[in-house]
């Protein structure tokens, strides 16, 4: 039965038009995009365009709604306030240090857990504990370890004759702890995609470079870097998104303090909306980050291009 | 049903009474069922109410609390939801403000009430809630400074449930060891500074210090500038005027800072780094002879001892050294409001009028740990005995607060100004700026918020 139906179907069946193509076609595109394009208009779009209208309104605390446009009033209170521009000059200290910090030890325990040795499966697997425990914890436990009374690295400098140092009392040591807190929790995930990339570079290359009489140093900067270089690149965006909006280990681990000195802008934003709840001016603020990451985003990416065009 | 009839001294009493009380209770819940308020619920119809409360007491008053309440209004079914400090300030106002509030009633800390209440959506309880009121709940019993907490423009959004207030504690062991009488509450500043020299000190007789003088609030927090309002307030000095206007950035107001600056001579290694834990921390831990701290801390710093290292006959507690005009504390109650816009307005406000009933607080004293702010609460004999000291400290801060109005700006932008203050003062404590020029800037910032 079914093979007479299969015969009368193919029988009458009728070649679609090119344009009933097209139409299915694109229906089906559309079919796979509308998910997640709702998805992103509620999760994102929505939000922003939100804070966008608050930037722009006064917060009434009684009906904890907008209710008054004020134009550019709440962006010139923030030009003005010191705080901001501080939190900005600290965010940007952080990042200097931080990021190449972190793109440096990634690629080399990336080389090193890639070469051939006992138990390196092991510490590959080690390598991801930082990354799996919350950033709260991780600050917290950073904290107790730093802690100049009873905690264990003053104590080990002390073997030595070092120390003790103030690490979360001092503002020098206090972004150094701050950059080692993040460098520790970001480092492995740098390791794992620079490890999945150099895995993935094609062998014959390597193996002509040893033929002919390539050392190791210049195997690594003359062969591997510049086939990295992608990857690299795009493992700096990566990691520079996710740097920038970095405020939740500065506030396990320092408050901000001492002073201003760990107060990154995303902590201060933090402050100024949930503690004083001025949420129109930190909306402003969000923005105005948010534009100078978009546009130094931009930069990165367009120097990403341009390094690949260049191999 | 009066608070009067619930009163009790044994546990049989209070349930033979608790059960005299739940039938009027029952058949008042049946006819007020629909009325404005609604009721106190019934065995067939039990009434559920939800509450937001910090999550530093919220579990504890959920297991202790709740079940002893439940004693005398056996059909009210209380769930506590905690939620941390920082963030339960804007879960109040989004909640509340919200068309549809999953809450009934509310804990709201001491400088929040007037953004709360100034939404409108808090209970008057002294009008709103009268004909509910029991006719001994005596409003005139409640000390002054703590009662006030809860007031703003002439109404009563709230009643005080769980006091505190900020106090020295001290540990006897290290002012004996040091050749020092233990502390009164007529120890003044000059005295105390002379003292913490001496008390930085090693334990054992010889060797480095293992001890130090003071531990308190030192990091970036809106916590750390109650210490030095609280020497500001001792100096007679005050933050904010009758409008608003601040009036601190001044010589006594630099004095009050620099003494807190001072403070860290004789602090333990880092502690320009502590916060509420750490400074509790070192203190429990015996590494400090004073600690300047909130009076509910008490229970797990001198009783507890699965908290603290410490003996209670060991540990000392009264205000804060005096200054120029008077002993220091800081004000900071938690205050139980309810929603005016819940349907079960009623059975909240049976819960706080329970617990802050002498009844309910001598009972919240002594297992939970949280302080009364009735006057003859601590004029009673606690069940506890290291509570006696706790209740007479607490009478003299209560008075001593009221006198110097030793609480945080009363305004819907509290929050906003205690924020400026931690940022401003400390960039003083890291040394980035002088004490004069952390107070000026904070001051202008505070005065553009205009309070």
């Amino acid at each position: 039965m079914s093979t007479t139906v299969l015969g009368t179907r193919t029988g009458t069946r009728r070649i679609p038009s090119r344009r009933v193509s097209r139409l299915t076609d694109l229906a089906a595109r559309w079919g796979f995009v509308t998910p997640a394009a709702i998805l992103l208009i509620a999760t994102l779009a929505y939000p922003i365009g939100y804070t966008l209208y608050i930037s722009f309104a006064a917060i009434n605390l009684g009906t904890f709604s907008p209710d008054e446009w004020v134009g550019w009033d709440n962006y010139l209170t923030v030009f003005e306030d010191d705080r901001f521009w501080d939190s900005l000059w600290v965010t940007f200290v952080y990042l200097v240090f931080a990021l190449p910090l972190q793109m440096f030890l990634g690629f080399l325990s990336a080389f090193l857990i890639n070469a051939d040795w006992k138990g390196r499966g092991v510490v590959r697997a080690a390598f991801i504990i930082p990354m799996v425990i919350a950033p709260v914890i991780a600050g917290g436990i950073w904290r107790m370890l730093l802690d100049p009374l009873w905690g264990i690295a003053n104590y080990l400098l002390g073997i030595v004759g070092l120390g003790p140092i103030e690490w979360l009392a001092d503002p020098f040591w206090a972004m150094f702890t701050i950059i080692l807190i993040d460098t520790w929790r970001w480092t492995p995930f740098i390791t794992l995609i620079a490890s999945a990339a150099l895995l993935s570079l094609p062998r014959d290359v390597f193996e002509a470079a040893a033929i002919d009489g390539a050392n190791w140093w210049t195997t690594l900067w003359r062969v591997a870097m510049p086939l990295l270089v992608p990857v690299i690149a795009a493992t700096f965006v990566v990691r520079w998104l996710g740097a920038v909006k970095m405020f939740d280990i500065a506030l396990a681990a320092t408050h901000g303090g001492p002073g201003r000195a760990t107060s990154v802008v995303n902590l201060f934003i933090y402050e100024e909306a949930f503690r004083s709840l001025k949420f129109a001016e930190s909306a402003a603020m969000s923005l105005i980050v948010l534009v100078i990451t978009m546009v130094l985003t931009a930069i990165f990416l367009r120097g990403t291009r341009m390094l690949e065009e260049r191999n | 049903m009066t608070q009067a009839t619930r009163i009790s001294t044994g546990t049989s009493r209070r349930r033979l009474l608790g059960t005299a009380l739940a039938l009027p209770a029952v058949m008042l819940g049946r006819t007020a069922q629909g009325q404005a308020g609604g009721g106190l619920g019934t065995a067939e119809s039990p009434i559920s109410i939800r509450m937001l409360a910090n999550s530093s007491y919220s579990n504890l008053w959920q297991s202790a609390m709740v079940p002893e309440f439940n004693k005398h209004f056996p059909h009210i079914k209380v769930q506590i939801d905690g939620v941390p400090y920082n963030e339960q300030l804007a879960k109040t106002m989004l909640d509340l403000t919200g068309a549809k509030p999953t809450y009934d009633f509310y804990t709201v800390d001491d400088p929040w009430v007037p953004q709360v209440a100034q939404t409108g959506h808090l209970l008057d309880l002294k009008k709103d809630a009268a004909a509910w009121t029991a006719a001994d709940f005596d409003w005139n019993d409640f000390n002054s400074a703590p009662l006030a907490a809860s007031e703003w423009k002439g109404g009563q959004f709230g009643v005080p449930v769980r006091s505190n207030m900020l106090l020295m504690f001290y540990n006897r062991t290290h002012f004996s060891k040091a050749g020092l009488p233990a502390p009164t509450p007529k120890l003044t500043w000059t005295e105390f500074r002379a003292q913490m020299p001496k008390l930085v000190q090693n334990l054992g007789g010889s060797g480095p210090a293992n001890a130090w003088a003071i531990s308190t609030y030192f990091t970036r927090d809106t916590l750390t500038p109650t210490i030095w309002q609280a020497i500001l307030n001792a100096h007679g000095g005050e933050l904010v005027d009758g409008n608003g206007k601040p009036i601190f950035a001044n010589d006594v107001g630099q004095l009050a800072l620099q003494t807190h600056i001072d403070l860290l001579q004789w602090a333990p290694p880092g502690a320009k780094a502590h916060g509420f834990t750490e400074s509790l921390q070192a203190f429990r831990q015996g590494q400090t002879a004073v600690m300047f701290q909130w009076g509910s801390v008490f229970r797990g710093t001198a009783v507890d001892t699965g908290s603290t290292t410490l003996k209670t006959e060991e540990v000392g507690i009264q205000v804060m050294p005096v200054g120029s005009a008077r002993a220091g504390t800081h004000r900071g109650i938690w205050n139980g409001c309810v929603s005016a816009k819940t349907p079960n307005q009623r059975a909240a406000w049976a819960f706080w009028q329970w617990l802050s009933s002498r009844q309910g607080e001598a009972f919240a004293s002594d297992v939970v740990g949280s302080f009364p702010a009735r006057k003859s609460t601590l004029a009673s004999n606690p069940a506890s005995a290291w509570l006696k000291p706790v209740f007479t400290t607490l009478q003299e801060a209560y008075e001593v607060a009221a006198a110097g109005r030793m609480w945080r700006p009363r305004s819907a932008k509290s929050d906003q100004a205690q924020q400026i203050l931690a940022d401003e003062t400390a960039r003083a404590f890291s040394g980035d700026v002088k004490v004069a020029e952390a107070l000026d800037s904070a001051s202008r910032k505070i005065a553009r918020l205009r309070l």
